[in-house]
């Protein structure tokens, strides 16, 4: 079918509007014959416009579409923009009555007696292209708008609760303590697991691998409520080495039946190079550290780079993988994979990634077609968005928040089918 | 089974050193020498960085396999070197290990003459049943316990003496509020040196691209803390330059911008100009930002690349020129400096370039200053008068360092600048 793919499910690059001003631009070449009508669905009543009546009006063009005779737009504000043949006209003017009809209980349509024809707009492309091509621009430019409106109203919001959470800023005094007590605490408790997955066709998860981490926000609130562990990077970046040294013990003796699969857990490059990793490697079944996944944050490696390829070759002849972490959209165009020697990538999902628009979408895109297939991990996939545009730019693997979501979900439907299974065999 | 080196790979205490363990066998051997060899890791030669222990002891670990499978002994020795002496031991088992070292060690120029060519300096392999070569294996081995004596010697004779750089307590949490604490009190405007960044023309002639003012770390570490180390952890060192910051920019906002004769730089952490201190500083100096340039260093826009970008912009938008610094040759083989928008890029000159390095890493240097612009890329450290030819051919035409210092003042006595 000819129709655009419904607006919920397009990144927000192939938003509809976007689509629509792609059209009409391609539209100029071929301007003769072309007509345009507008139905101002936004102009209904809000009990009129939910999305089953959208879809209702949408059918009313199906047909014409099937027939190749017309191309349909389904905006965000609820209106239908249809740009067809000449000769369908009078299918077309059907089409729109049909519409009309559906809403005729509307006070729009009872007004209209009065005022005119206020439920659709009908343009001539070859005379009045200008006017059409202003308003699809109009389309995309307040849609735009409207989308920087609501994430500034989020960015604000999370700005401040962050603030309120985030706390005192950390001294080196504060630093000396939380290192001193890192050496005696239990933090077992304050391990996370979190799975890097594939998504199927259609979105279920299928876990490649999950990392391992101490929880930085669940330590403070444990150890040292009201400090931001994070507030300086130079301090923060050295209390990494303490936990760097916890979490090898903490896997040292974990029991390796209970942290099953393919595991992934950061550490620093001076780490790898350190008594104690040396240790934790002798302690290592040979045949499992084909199953871990050294993650290396971006900074750590640049600010070493010497000692970052000796230890990437000493860890990955013993047979870890390499992933690099921290990227973001823009640090990851400063980083080539290969020239790395790394296995796996890490890009920290940013919803500027979407706002950047097509150049940055393209960038990405070209990114990660270089890094190569199921090498680049989207992480911090908060919500659907994220993945929605990750696999818009060839993104294979994903991690975060809404990941285990989805996991959580299929887990329940695994259940459920599990329990009926067991109430059919009774 | 082979006997793993027996003494700690610690030279020069009391047990017997490796080197002389090594000559032991050595002369143990000599009456029949049939079926030994022994192997020569000049791993001495290595950039200083790569010989510190904690590289070294992961090196030898490539040979482990090697020598418990096999009739084998490996002798760590204080110079980082390590010998290994084998017996009826197929030539093709140590193959992997040699590999693998030589993979361990791939960034570092000792190991770029390929395997067995007359480039390679990696290796020399002794055959000890055929005197020529046992009487060659046997000097060497003398020279190596002689060498280790020498060393032994020279460190007791200087003891724990705190002139060197990397002597003292180490830089901790601990120690730090109190070294910070001496950092903002103490005087510094007598610390601050200047170097310029000159553009070279033919014909000898020069131009001063701008002056860098920068606090000499070593003398501010003899005036605070000279009982510490503080640049023995990178973090915490890098703690601290936040602090000369705000020193060195109170100081400069006192400049007399108008009797400038030369426009200025100076190395700030990003925070530093996002903060309020840097602010005061752009009161004194709006009007003259475009006779200041802000270095920044790359490790520090890998800490917060949206921080350094609103920095980056901030400034530019106000007239001032941004430089990254803290570049090395290594670094443009990994990524192109060109995308970061600044207005120069420093990268540091290393004697390596003379020593033949592979041309794929000369074509990253030219791309680099292709991406960048021969007008934004200066070489610092550049040290003599080979360095600047060497670049100059790549298209560099700013330069920095001690070498460009001498020419300066050269010039300045010629009147040329």
């Amino acid at each position: 079918m000819n129709m655009a793919h419904a607006p919920d499910t397009a990144s927000r690059q192939s938003s509809q509007e976007n689509l629509l001003l792609d059209y009409v631009y391609r539209l100029e070449k071929h301007k003769g014959g072309r007509k345009v009508v507008q139905v101002h669905l936004s102009r209904l009543k809000p009990f009129n416009r939910r999305e089953h009546h959208v879809r209702v009006a949408a059918n009313s063009f199906e047909a014409l579409v099937k027939a190749l005779q017309g191309q349909l737009f389904i905006l965000k504000s609820c209106d239908l923009i249809f740009i067809y043949k000449r000769e369908a006209a009078p299918d077309v003017e059907t089409a729109v009555q049909r519409v009309r009809f559906l809403f005729s209980d509307d006070p729009l349509l009872a007004e209209e007696a009065l005022a005119g024809d206020r439920f659709s707009t009908w343009f001539d492309a070859e005379n009045q292209f200008d006017e059409i091509l202003n308003l699809a621009q109009g389309l995309v430019d307040k849609e735009k708008k409207r989308q920087s409106e609501v994430r500034a109203k989020m960015d604000t919001r999370a700005a401040l609760k962050a603030r309120q959470e985030l706390g005192e800023p950390l001294t080196p005094e504060i630093l000396n303590r939380v290192e001193a007590a890192l050496t005696r605490a239990d933090l077992s408790n304050l391990v996370r697991r979190q799975f890097a997955c594939i998504l199927g066709p259609k979105g279920a998860p299928e876990p490649t691998f999950s990392e391992l981490f101490i929880s930085i926000k669940d330590m403070r609130e444990t150890m040292l409520p009201g400090v931001n562990l994070t507030s300086n990077r130079w301090l923060f970046q050295h209390l990494t080495y303490s936990l760097d040294r916890r979490m090898l013990a903490m896997l040292a003796k974990t029991d390796h039946i209970t942290i099953s699969g393919d595991i992934s857990f950061n550490l620093n490059v001076s780490t790898l190079l350190s008594q104690e990793f040396l240790a934790f490697d002798d302690a290592v079944p040979a045949s499992r550290r084909g199953h871990m996944v050294v993650e290396l944050e971006n900074l750590d490696i640049f600010s070493d780079l010497e000692a970052y390829t000796f230890a990437r070759e000493f860890v990955q002849e013993r047979g870890y993988r390499i992933c690099v972490d921290g990227l973001t959209h823009q640090t990851i165009t400063l980083v080539d994979r290969k020239r790395l020697g790394a296995d796996l990538i890490k890009l920290i999902w940013h919803s500027d990634m979407v706002d950047g628009g097509k150049d940055i979408e393209s960038d990405l895109r070209t990114l990660v077609r270089r890094a190569g297939e199921n090498r680049v991990v989207l992480c911090r996939c908060d919500d659907r968005e994220a993945v929605d545009f990750g696999r818009a730019i060839g993104i294979g693997l994903f991690q975060g928040r809404h990941i285990e979501h989805l996991i959580a979900k299929e887990n329940r439907k695994r259940d459920l089918r599990r329990l009926k299974a067991r109430i059919q065999n009774n | 089974m082979a006997d793993f080196g027996t003494a700690s790979s610690l030279p020069n205490n009391e047990k017997q050193s490796e080197e002389s363990l090594l000559l032991d066998q050595a002369n143990r051997i000599a009456d029949a020498p049939k079926g030994y060899f022994a192997v020569h890791v000049h791993l001495s030669e290595l950039r200083p960085q790569y010989r510190q222990p904690h590289y070294i002891r992961i090196a030898a670990r490539s040979f482990d396999s090697l020598t418990s499978a096999h009739e084998a002994t490996l002798y760590i020795l204080g110079n980082a070197d390590m010998v290994l002496i084998c017996r009826d031991v197929p030539i093709n088992d140590l193959d992997p290990p040699v590999v693998k070292l030589r993979s361990l060690f791939s960034e570092d120029p000792l190991t770029f003459g390929a395997e067995g060519s007359l480039d390679d300096r990696f290796t020399t392999w002794y055959d000890l049943a055929q005197a020529a070569d046992f009487g060659s294996f046997l000097a060497a081995a003398e020279g190596l316990v002689a060498a280790a004596e020498d060393r032994a010697k020279k460190a007791r004779e200087e003891g724990d003496s705190p002139h060197g750089a990397m002597r003292g307590e180490a830089l901790t949490p601990g120690n730090l509020t109190e070294v910070n604490g001496r950092l903002q009190g103490v005087r510094i405007e007598d610390l601050i040196h200047q170097q310029s960044a000159v553009e070279v023309f033919s014909g000898g002639k020069g131009d001063v691209v701008f002056q860098e003012h920068f606090v000499s770390m070593f003398n501010l570490r003899q005036r605070i803390a000279p009982e510490i180390n503080i640049f023995s952890d990178a973090w915490l060192f890098q703690y601290l330059t936040e602090t000369v910051d705000r020193r060195i920019l109170s100081v400069l906002a006192q400049s007399d911008f108008v009797a400038m004769r030369d426009d200025f730089s100076v190395n700030l952490n990003i925070a530093t100009v996002l903060s309020p201190g840097f602010q005061s500083f752009h009161e004194k100096a709006r009007k003259h930002a475009s006779r200041v340039v802000i270095e920044i260093q790359i490790i520090d826009i890998f800490a917060d690349f949206p921080a350094f970008t609103s920095a980056r912009d901030w400034l530019q938008g106000h007239g001032y020129r941004v430089l990254i610094d803290g570049l090395n040759p290594l670094a443009l083989q990994f990524f192109d400096p060109g995308i970061l928008s600044a207005d120069f890029v420093k990268v540091a000159w290393n004697p390596e370039f003379l020593a033949g390095i592979p041309d794929e890493r000369v074509t990253d240097m030219r791309q680099a200053v292709e991406s960048v612009g021969s007008h934004g890329m200066i070489l610092s450290r550049a040290d003599s008068e080979a360095a600047v030819e060497w670049a100059l051919g790549l298209g560099i035409q700013r330069f920095q360092g001690h070498f460009i210092d001498r020419v300066v003042d050269a010039m300045i006595t010629k009147g040329i600048i």
